[in-house]
């Protein structure tokens, strides 16, 4: 079911929100020793949400589409009461005694927060082999990552076990595991979403998404999420419109841009069959795909690497005296960016004005893009090494090459599911102009009302 | 090339010999392509930060 479905099943009184969560926890229990995606289920303050969502439901006080519905959210949003572990020894001790905004508003339209889902270590890293936690497995291939850095999200997503999740994106954290374990998710245009309450990574690059196992269910929380919040300074003024797609929405006569060049040069052949054909399925749908050049990726890409390392390790510096607290791929990554000159680091945020200005010509052409989410399907758990048509290339720089840039530009990407590659999900994205989410997630549901997705995962 | 070990030790960064290969390495490479692309800013362009007084005090 998804959360529409689920939706209205409560509204018709075919299922209660008690059982909703009931069925979560039974599949938690069932498949969690594998997936090992969650860091704290909290199955009774879940029982007592649902109870009052019951209560609320019957007595005509209805909060939406999210009332009553089970989901989770990553361990680096403050919740009140609950420890928020994104780094367990730093904040072993990190009991927030406040909601962040995100929690807030989705209490606040009556969703049923399960717990926290575990993640890659400080949100930094794309394999979510927490040191503390285990490491989380694919859904789909127990021997394969799900991606990260909000791999538990995207894991428990996929399984089943929850209807949606929130995650975070600072240089792809949410599309990726979004692409390699099936599932939606968006990162919004920055700020979009509230920052307020989560613990950051990078101020300047880091996102707020939710992840859903349908476009109009991840609409459906970006519904509630998305709004300008007086306590996160780089929240948008801008109005949160009506996100979620309507049903039999069309695409005809909209451009869709094609950027062969970067996009599909390296990228595993499954993976560009799925995508094409999504777009065979966009352009029999009435849209008009049109190949179209981008400013040079690459040098976007190391921008937001600059970027990413310096405020990275601003934020996490004095912490690091204690260096045998982290693992070891986030402590190299934090130790570089200590070597990054603050005159780089300026430099890249002039660049990324420049490259922010240049890349946004293409939006005269075309009115979104469809491009790889990752250039692979899902690598084994532990491969730092992958050969793509012949060649060579680092895991975790194939997996961020197609999808960094979009946080140095601020712009909103979808990742949706567009096919199976060896038995694993390809996953597609979708960029638009800055604020046009609801413009890229009509584009999503079309393509997804058309077929363009993959059957449920076998772990379900 | 920068010399990564004597910005690390100037830090007081303790590397190991085999975690400064580790850090060098990714570093060289980014630096190769950042110095180039920062060489043609003109000095009117300023940072994409911003420290915006009127929206605090609204």
């Amino acid at each position: 079911m998804t959360i529409q479905e689920a939706a209205a099943a409560l509204r018709d009184k075919r299922i209660t929100p008690q059982e909703l969560v009931t069925s979560a926890i039974a599949r938690y229990d069932r498949m969690e020793p594998t997936l090992k995606s969650f860091i704290a289920l909290r199955p009774e303050y879940a029982q007592l949400r649902a109870e009052q969502a019951e209560r609320e439901l019957r007595l005509g006080r209805d909060r939406g589409p999210l009332h009553g519905i089970p989901i989770a959210i990553k361990d680096l949003f403050a919740m009140r009461g609950v420890r928020t572990t994104s780094e367990p020894e730093i904040f072993e001790h990190l009991e927030p005694d406040f909601n962040c905004t995100v929690v807030e508003r989705l209490e606040n339209a009556g969703a049923v927060i399960m717990g926290k889902l575990n993640m890659h270590e400080l949100a930094y890293g794309i394999t979510s082999q927490n040191p503390y936690h285990g490491a989380v497995r694919n859904p789909w291939d127990g021997e394969r990552s799900p991606g990260g850095s909000s791999g538990g999200s995207g894991a428990a997503v996929a399984a089943g076990i929850i209807y949606g999740a929130m995650g975070s994106d600072t240089g792809g954290s949410i599309r990726i595991p979004a692409s390699f374990c099936g599932c939606v998710g968006i990162k919004p245009t920055y700020g979009r979403v509230s920052r307020h309450g989560a613990l950051p990574l990078a101020y300047s690059l880091d996102h707020m998404g939710p992840m859903a196992r349908s476009v109009r269910d991840t609409a459906i929380m970006l519904n509630v999420i998305a709004g300008h919040d007086k306590k996160d300074e780089t929240s948008a003024r801008r109005p949160a419109p009506d996100f979620v797609p309507a049903p039999n929405c069309s695409i005809k006569g909209m451009r869709i841009g094609l950027p062969e060049s970067f996009f599909l040069d390296r990228v595993q052949p499954e993976v560009e069959t799925a995508v094409r054909a999504a777009l065979a399925k966009a352009e029999a749908l009435g849209a008009e795909i049109k190949p179209v050049w981008l400013p040079d990726m690459n040098a976007i890409n190391a921008v937001a690497q600059v970027i990413i390392m310096s405020e990275a390790s601003a934020i996490y510096e004095p912490y690091l005296e204690h260096r045998g607290r982290f693992g070891a791929d986030v402590l190299m990554r934090l130790d570089q960016g200590r070597l990054i000159p603050a005159t780089d680091y300026i430099n890249a945020q002039r660049l990324r004005r420049k490259m922010r200005s240049n890349f946004n010509r293409v939006w005269s052409e075309v009115d979104c893009l469809i491009a790889p989410t990752t250039p692979t399907t899902a690598p084994r758990i532990g491969e730092t090494v992958v050969r793509i048509n012949g060649r060579e290339e680092e895991v975790r720089l194939a997996t961020t090459r197609l999808v960094r840039g979009f946080n140095a530009l601020g712009l909103p990407a979808l990742s949706m599911p567009c096919g199976l590659g060896n038995g694993m999900p390809v996953g597609l994205q979708i960029i638009g102009p800055e604020f046009e989410e609801a413009m890229i997630l009509k584009v999503g549901a079309a393509l997804e009302d058309a077929g363009v997705k993959i059957p449920v995962c076998p772990m379900r | 090339m920068r010399d990564w070990r004597s910005m690390a030790k100037a830090s007081g960064i303790p590397l190991s010999q085999q975690e400064l290969e580790r850090v060098a390495g990714p570093l060289d490479d980014l630096e190769v392509t950042f110095r180039q692309l920062a060489r043609d800013l003109s000095p009117d362009l300023e940072p994409a930060i911003g420290f915006h007084l009127e929206d605090q005090s609204e």
